[in-house]
């Protein structure tokens, strides 16, 4: 039980290499909270300084609002699991993963309980006396993600602990571990790469990118409101559709198609002061209205590949000299080279600065 | 370029058989794709096809030629797999060059002809502008932009690519499909493509041969493969979340034929389907059993009945996406998934109506075994 809070904090290396960059965020008692980004964004350094592995440069780190700057890794009752795994090579699977329940001193029948209930959720019953040089690398991970999560710390910290495991498995021990967590009275920091984790897993996802936190929100505000072109691209897939445009109006903008201007409304006000400047128009490829004739608001494009996936297909057209995606339902025939106007709804444009790249609109308040 | 044939190919390795008796043709120009999970014999495959590997058993042609014992040089093919990193040292212009300039090529292409073939490629991948520069100034799409021109720089009879994008990031990924998917069309080139991936086999293939333990389970085209799966195994290769395998016993009941499985998974299934579930069922222990699939996206759930066909279940686990939510059920031997097209939250525990949309219902042999 911890509440997590890091104030302004940063890390500096070698004196001018800045990983993170004046990052503050709160993380409740008991909450699941994703740290999100691309690699090089600083997510990792971020956890590593939660985790006292790493020096923080400056600000401070709370646990249940006090500083613990100066705790020793060992002394913030933290449980971690790594993307590489740091397992006991000459210690059984079973030795490993009750390996921290010996050392707080707990009874022999209790942890041999504990060890084969958290095997079985993690799948793990049937190596648990192999050695970890035996593993695959997916299982060595799940074990030392068992290791992790049958401590019952008050801070888990996890770093990219699935990445290592096919898709099958991934998607099976990403239940298991909400679950898990759900049982135990644990608040939960994860990082990842992959969205898809991160949106499955957390009550909460923190967006960096840069060392710089670019949002944080739920699934929905980030997806419905990203705050700018950054976390608009990154959350979602396939990836929004940017496209070049100009304000006409606080609720219209246009965009160059060929010759023409094509106006594309919206239904939120885009500040005064950017009529008649550019700006960048997004829509969601699962948003866009792909339309077999011409229509006023329906900007021309020319179908270049069509990808079947089961359920929908997912178009790839050239626009100008860019491209753009859409998603259609299974049962729009479209063939490649096909001309189709594309429009969007209104309540699904967002706007951004075109050079700051921050939202004009469609901002969560 | 060229089609590729295989005629009744086995492959053995001591008592291991890592083919058997695999036959299929890939006409000229056709972007074909071997799915199936590792260890099926993709790879083996296209090693027998490169010449890299002999097979124990049958024939391998491409075009009219019988290849079996012509040498892996002479066979005119281009193999690429899954982890081709480009020389960090080279321009983007010498690595693409790079397989032009093999020592076994020399005086193939005058420098003229080189530039234009590499000027080609690159246009074609977008990436004609960064000629001049190295690996380490381009993003991580762009490098594998290069790393794709590199590999099909050369015209060969056919491709050989294995698992090519599987070590890109997800968003990655989604870009490099198309990319591909419109270069072999633009160059209507014959590809034979290995992956495990059921998405980008569906995206990209012209046809796709779905391989088990080195038997072939089914060939058609993405649509058939998806919607027409010849077997359970099948069924499962493609979609996600993987498509719901329940072994069920077949009951008479007041309204006909019930379906019923653990607990409460129990509905009247619907009297037009009868024939088709009466043809595939079998007897054990006196009772008439069978298993049944359906997608995920085909499972209805609501906290209030929704018809004389739903049933009550225990929510296992919800997970939510940002626009759709995967449930999840608990039963005997497997677990049971729905995949609405909304983003809500169901506690663990909660108990709530079922509905399977039965004109998506699916019969099958049982072939694969069911985990959790």
């Amino acid at each position: 039980m911890s509440t997590v809070e890091a104030r302004k904090i940063w890390k500096i290396y070698d004196g001018d290499v800045v990983a993170v960059k004046d990052v503050s965020f709160r993380c409740e008692d008991q909450e699941f909270v994703a740290v999100l980004g691309p690699s090089g964004c600083g997510k990792s350094s971020t956890l590593r300084m939660i985790a006292g592995l790493e020096d923080i440069s400056k600000g401070e780190l709370l646990f249940d609002d006090k500083v613990v700057n100066h705790l020793s890794p060992r002394n913030r009752n933290i449980a971690l699991a790594f993307e590489s795994y740091a397992l006991y090579p000459p210690l059984t699977v079973y030795e490993n993963i009750g390996f921290p329940l010996l050392a707080s001193g707990m009874e022999k029948k209790e942890i041999d309980r504990k060890v084969r209930a958290m095997a079985e959720d993690l799948e793990l019953t049937e190596v648990l006396g192999r050695k970890p040089g035996k593993l695959s690398g997916g299982q060595q991970q799940r074990v030392s993600l068992a290791r992790a999560l049958v401590r019952d710390p008050s801070v888990l910290l996890l770093d990219e602990p699935l990445s290592h495991m096919d898709q099958r498995v991934r998607t099976v021990i990403r239940a298991r571990i909400r679950r898990i967590h759900d049982e135990l009275t644990t608040t939960t920091i994860y990082v990842t790469h992959d969205q898809e984790e991160a949106v499955a897993l957390a009550d909460k996802i923190i967006v960096m990118s840069m060392g710089v936190i670019q949002q944080v929100g739920m699934v929905d505000d980030l997806f419905n409101y990203p705050a700018n072109r950054f976390v608009a691209g990154f959350i979602g897939e396939p990836s929004m559709n940017f496209l070049n445009g100009k304000v006409e109006s606080q609720n219209r903008v246009a965009l160059q198609n060929g010759d023409a201007l094509v106006p594309w409304s919206v239904d939120e006000n885009i500040p005064q002061s950017f009529i008649n400047r550019d700006v960048i128009i997004g829509i969601r490829p699962e948003n866009v209205q792909a339309n077999k004739k011409p229509l006023e608001s329906g900007v021309k494009a020319q179908v270049k590949v069509v990808e079947y996936l089961g359920e929908t297909r997912i178009l790839t057209l050239s626009y100008g000299d860019s491209e753009i995606k859409a998603v259609v339902p299974i049962n729009f025939q479209v063939e490649e080279s096909e001309n189709l106007w594309l429009s969007g709804a209104p309540g699904d444009v967002h706007i951004f600065d075109a050079e700051t790249e921050q939202a004009l609109i469609k901002m969560k308040s | 370029m060229a089609g590729i044939k295989l005629e009744n190919v086995t492959m053995k390795y001591g008592s291991l058989v890592a083919l058997n008796n695999v036959s299929f043709e890939c006409p000229e120009g056709e972007f074909f794709t071997l799915l199936g999970p590792s260890g099926a014999g993709k790879t083996t495959t296209l090693e027998l096809i490169a010449g890299i590997k002999r097979p124990s058993k049958g024939f391998i042609y491409i075009g009219d030629r019988m290849v079996n014992d012509i040498p892996p040089e002479e066979r005119d093919v281009a193999m690429a797999f899954e982890n081709y990193a480009l020389y960090p040292q080279f321009t983007v212009y010498e690595n693409v060059a790079f397989p032009l300039r093999a020592p076994r090529r020399k005086g193939e292409l005058t420098s003229a002809q080189e530039r234009e073939r590499v000027n080609e490629i690159t246009t074609l991948l977008g990436i004609n502008e960064y000629l001049g520069r190295k690996p380490q100034q381009l993003s991580g799409g762009q490098k594998q932009r290069v790393s794709l021109a590199r590999a099909m720089v050369r015209r060969p009879a056919v491709y050989l690519l294995d698992e090519p994008i599987a070590h890109l990031d997800a968003k990655l990924k989604v870009s490099a499909r198309s990319t591909l998917k419109h270069l072999a069309h633009q160059l209507g080139i014959t590809i034979l493509y290995v992956t495990h991936n059921y998405r980008e086999a569906l995206a990209l293939s012209d046809r796709v041969l779905a391989i088990r333990k080195g038997i072939v389970e089914q060939i058609g085209k993405p649509e058939e493969i998806y919607e027409s799966p010849a077997s359970d195994f099948v069924a499962r290769l493609v979609g996600d979340p993987p498509i719901n395998l329940i072994d069920v016993e077949l009951e008479n009941g007041a309204n006909g034929l019930y379906v019923n499985a653990v607990g409460n998974f129990q509905f009247p299934l619907n009297e037009n389907l009868t024939s088709r579930v009466t043809g595939i069922c079998r007897e054990k222990n006196g009772k008439r059993v069978t298993r049944i699939g359906v997608r995920p996206p085909y499972v209805g759930i609501s906290p209030e009945k929704l018809s004389d066909a739903s049933f009550q279940l225990p929510v296992y686990a919800s997970v939510r996406e940002a626009k759709s939510t995967v449930v999840t059920f608990e039963l005997t031997h497997s677990f049971f998934q729905a995949l609405l097209g909304v983003s809500v939250h169901f506690k663990p525990g909660e108990m709530v109506w079922v509905e399977i949309d039965q004109s998506k219902l699916y019969f099958f042999n049982e072939t694969v075994e069911l985990t959790k």
